[in-house]
């Protein structure tokens, strides 16, 4: 009986301690986030300390090298805000086009084989994608506007943002085709037996069902383009512009925080804060974004019962 | 068709046809999809193919004193420019290493220059007019010669491009994938398994569910902002050293690692699991000795899709450092180093053409590394694909 | 039975999914205005044979079909025949309520400015109101017709995909099992729905209970193992079947 009670006793110290140990393993996912944004936050602070919050959010003169150096980084925002656009509009419609093919029209055979050929483009590392954009297609877009006699820039913003939507398609694809196989097939027959054609079935009924999931999609797929860093470092310019043409250079958040840390100032000199700064705007709206389009993907798992997605 | 049918519609001629457009709306859109893949892939092929090959011209050598004092000496001063310095600079040390080879004179296969290697690819090139002439004579005797590119597999980075390899940023790979993985994949199982079989539903672990989940959305370039706030300024750790890059790595592959973790944990029913309580064992026992060995291929999967993904990681590998010049292989996690992404970035950056095509060369290695370890996974997958 | 008129006329109808022989060579002709229903074992075709008569089963890829359907002279499988025109000609009512997820408004709305049949604004508002009136749903919608379809009760999302059914203002109803989903109270309404709308429609329905298809139904056809057993008057069929085989079917003996 003693043996059996020490041994108990040995046995549930044993237990605690792996239990405490897989807690701590568990609790460095939260250790890291804090520590991402505390980090950001704390050299951000600092960089504050030195340089107006307000004028760096509406100020339109970025210069950080010189003396007297200004941090407005409105036309930085501008920039990200252009090439995300144009990311979207390469990727959104692709990326929901082919999602619908996939799921409404394609034999599930088919679906199997395309559905992780698709996929692959995502698995692509995205320094690929920027010697892509940098020495195939900003060429290639030169060439063309000097065609029809437009000039454009060897860094313009339409490469990278073009390069950066193909990237983003199989973000888009998969999730929605994932909401839209999960629409119940009751609503199709529905609609069909109403008369309607089958493209009148999707538009109307099945893609406004799905709707909620296409949106987190959507919002990913916004999340990656604003924090994708490769494709715009090798293939956008580094001149902050407030601009609307798509053809000429532009720069964003993220090109500005590689080049604010690869430089060799001093760690502590507003120019290299900035970077911080602008992690954090980049931080604060990406962490919006993914928690919003959660909660959509969430509301679209409750309504139709769903357990994974 | 009659007229007074009740069937009879002629509106719908055209819905159908509006119908069809969709469709092939959302054919185009994946055959446009698809076709960027095909298109990229066979740029870099076309691009990165050339490299293959490498130029070599057969001159004469002379090793002698004069040779070993200057490396313009070795061969005839009018092949010089037509030579790559690099290779030329070796000789030297080949005689030191061969004594038995001063005072003598030998016919070789010298590595040519990044130009001519360019002429002979028939790219663009700049060779002046003289070394032109003396190129096309060499050519017209059968003394230039593509051969195997082997100093692309064994040789670092330099500054003359073909003298330069993936080799150093494929060790530096190497060594920084050994650290992500040795701290990421028992932390991220750990996690998985304290999720999965020992948290109970509450706020704590919902709090921990949703960290993980925007862990995975946080976008990489601000995992290097805490490499370098956090790892560099505050702990001290070497900067464009692997342990950076791999600690930093290993943060961003941990939510994939636990997310696939869990699912293969889950996978395993719970009959397997209460088997184990029936015959008295404890909860850390059935899980240790019952679960986690059957959710083991699921989690191997996991790991090597993780493994993948921090492969292809640039950018808060720039920001810790690691685009340094790195000719030579690291041989310690401690040694500054560079991966082979970050590699390839420097390359795309060079003026010179000859590193446009080793960029290309070293993407399609990078893909073939990449799909290769995604296969597998696939087939590790389907091999151990148990139907419970 | 001479004063029955022929609404459809089913000859040598045979379906095969893939492989396996779901419908062998039926005969039936079903009359307007009149509540016909079929029933049957499970398995037997019932479904199967419902949605043969909207063309339903061109969706499956396996389904092919001979033999004719002829709806008011129109062989529907004729190959000048739109199926889309034939299902927007003869509605259909599923087993379980599927209210689109709009509004109420909407849902009744969407197939008719889609056809044609009438033009946003106050006619389409009318035809919502006649519609939703028609499913004995009006009253309790009225006020809230701005709200999803989704959030009724079971029964009223039926009533509402009947009221979505009658706006495209179709020849034929089709309802297959229409109030099994549904409590006895909603499933009370149904049936006196349907009674009343055999004023205007010819409705064939699947069922499984044998009090509903004798309360409600003028004919009543038998299947079993995909052939029509058995098709008679009603009050024939349960009281005085003249087949074997259906008898222990009512009686309960087998299904
Ligand atoms: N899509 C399909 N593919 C292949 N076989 C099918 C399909 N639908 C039905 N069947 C088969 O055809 C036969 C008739 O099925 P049907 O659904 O018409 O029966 P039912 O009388 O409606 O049954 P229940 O009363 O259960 O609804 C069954 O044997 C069924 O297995
Ligand atoms: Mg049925």
């Amino acid at each position: 009986m003693a043996t059996f009670e020490t041994k108990n006793k040995h046995a549930h110290l044993q237990e605690d301690i792996i239990k405490y140990l897989l807690i701590l393993a568990a609790a460095i996912s939260i250790l890291t986030t804090f520590g991402i944004l505390f980090s950001i936050l704390f050299e951000a602070i600092e960089f504050f300390k030195l340089k107006s919050f307000v004028y760096f959010f509406t100020g339109t003169e970025w210069t950080p090298g010189v003396e007297n150096s200004q941090f407005g980084a409105l036309p930085i925002f501008a920039g990200t805000f252009m090439i995300t656009a144009i990311a979207m509009a390469v990727a959104l419609p692709i990326g929901l086009g082919s999602a619908i093919y996939m799921s409404e029209y394609a034999t599930p055979n088919a679906r199997n084989v395309l559905k992780p050929l698709l996929e692959i483009l995502a698995g692509i590392p995205t320094v690929v994608y920027g010697f892509f954009a940098a020495i195939t297609v900003a060429p290639f877009i030169v060439k063309i506007s000097a065609a029809v006699g437009i000039e454009a820039s060897f860094n313009s913003a339409l490469a990278s943002g073009v390069v950066m939507g193909i990237m983003i398609i199989p973000y888009i694809s998969s999730l929605s085709d994932d909401v839209i196989t999960a629409v119940p097939d009751s609503l199709r027959k529905g609609s069909l037996a109403l008369g309607m054609t089958k493209a009148e079935t999707i538009k109307d009924i099945v893609i406004p069902s799905a709707m909620p999931g296409i949106i987190s999609a959507t919002l990913l797929g916004i999340s990656k383009a604003l924090g994708e860093t490769m494709i715009v470092v090798m293939a956008a310019g580094l001149r902050p512009n407030l601009s609307w043409n798509i053809l000429e250079d532009m720069t964003t958040v993220t090109v500005r925080i590689v080049d604010a840390l690869t430089g060799d100032q001093a760690f502590n000199s507003p120019a290299t804060l900035s970077a911080f700064a602008l992690g954090l705007a980049l931080f604060v709206v990406t962490l919006i974004l993914n928690i919003v389009s959660v909660r959509l993907i969430q509301k679209f798992k409750e309504k139709y019962k769903m357990s994974s997605l | 068709m009659d007229k007074n049918s009740i069937f009879y519609d002629p509106s719908l001629k055209r819905r159908h046809f509006k119908s069809k457009l969709f469709k092939y709306f959302t054919l185009s859109s994946l055959v446009v999809s698809l076709l960027f893949l095909g298109i990229f892939l066979l740029d870099m092929v076309l691009k990165g193919s050339s490299a293959v090959q490498q130029t070599y011209i057969q001159v004469e050598v002379s090793y002698n004193q004069e040779s070993i004092d200057n490396y313009r000496s070795i061969v005839d001063k009018k092949y010089l420019n037509l030579l790559s310095r690099a290779a030329l600079r070796e000789v030297p040390e080949q005689m030191q290493a061969n004594p038995s080879l001063m005072n003598t004179k030998e016919v070789v296969w010298i590595l040519a220059d990044d130009q001519v290697d360019m002429y002979m690819k028939k790219y663009y090139y700049k060779i002046g007019e003289k070394d032109l002439s003396t190129l096309e004579e060499l050519q017209k005797n059968g003394m230039v010669d593509k051969k195997f590119n082997t100093i692309f597999f064994t040789h670092g980075d330099s500054k003359t491009p073909e003298y330069s390899g993936i080799l150093s940023a494929f060790i530096g790979t190497i060594l920084t994938l050994a650290v992500t993985m040795l701290v990421a994949f028992p932390i991220g199982v750990a996690t998985a398994v304290y999720l999965e079989e020992f948290s109970k539903q509450n706020w704590w672990s919902e709090f921990l569910e949703i960290n993980i989940n925007n862990l995975a959305a946080i976008p990489s370039i601000l995992f290097g902002l805490l490499g370098l706030a956090i790892y560099i300024n505050l702990f001290g750790l070497p900067r464009s050293s692997a342990l950076v890059g791999g600690l930093t790595l290993a943060l961003m592959t941990l939510p994939i690692i636990v997310v696939s973790s869990r699912a293969a944990l889950r996978s395993v029913p719970a009959s397997i699991r209460q088997a184990g309580y029936a015959l008295g064992l404890t909860k850390v026992q059935v899980v240790k000795d019952h679960v986690i060995p059957l959710a083991f291929p699921g989690i191997m999967t996991g790991n090597i899709i993780g493994l993948a993904h921090a492969m292809g990681e640039t950018a808060p590998l720039i920001i810790v450092g690691m685009i340094a010049f790195i000719p030579d292989s690291p041989s310690s996690v401690m040694e500054a180093a560079t991966v082979m992404p970050a590699q390839l970035f420097t390359w795309a950056g060079m003026p010179e053409r000859a590193y446009i095509e080793r960029t290309a060369a070293g993407i399609l290695v990078l893909l073939s590394v990449l799909i290769s370890l995604n296969s597998l996974a696939v087939y590790l997958r389907k091999k151990f694909e148990v139907k419970w | 039975m001479a004063k029955n008129k022929v609404k459809i006329e089913v000859k040598d109808l045979n379906l095969w999914y893939g492989d396996k022989h779901a419908l062998h060579g039926l005969n039936i002709e079903l009359y307007k205005n009149k509540i016909t229903a079929l029933i049957g074992p499970s398995g037997c075709g019932k479904s199967t044979f419902l949605r043969c008569l909207n063309r339903m089963n061109d969706l499956i890829t396996s389904v092919r079909v001979e033999g004719e359907v002829v709806i008011d002279g129109k062989n529907i499988y004729d190959k000048d025949v739109d199926e889309v025109s034939v299902r927007k000609r003869i509605g259909m009512v599923f087993q379980q309520p599927n209210p689109f997820p709009k509004s109420i408004y909407e849902n009744v709305a969407y197939a008719p400015l889609k056809h044609g049949i009438v033009k946003k604004g106050s006619s389409c508002d009318e035809l919502v109101e006649q519609s939703l009136r028609s499913a004995g749903i009006w009253n309790e919608v009225k006020d809230i017709l701005k709200e999803p379809g989704t959030g009724l009760s079971g029964g009223q999302q039926q009533r509402l995909c009947i009221a979505r059914t009658i706006a495209v203002k179709p020849d034929v109803i089709l309802m297959d099992e229409p109030t099994s989903a549904l409590d006895p109270i909603s499933t009370e309404k149904i049936e006196a729905l349907m009674l009343e709308l055999k004023k205007e429609y010819t409705i064939i329905t699947v069922t499984h209970n044998m009090q509903q298809a004798a309360r409600i139904a003028d004919m009543t056809a038998f299947f079993h193992l995909g052939d029509l057993i058995e098709y008679d008057e009603t009050e024939k069929i349960f009281i005085n079947p003249a087949q074997k085989k259906t008898e222990d079917y009512i009686t309960g003996r087998f299904g």
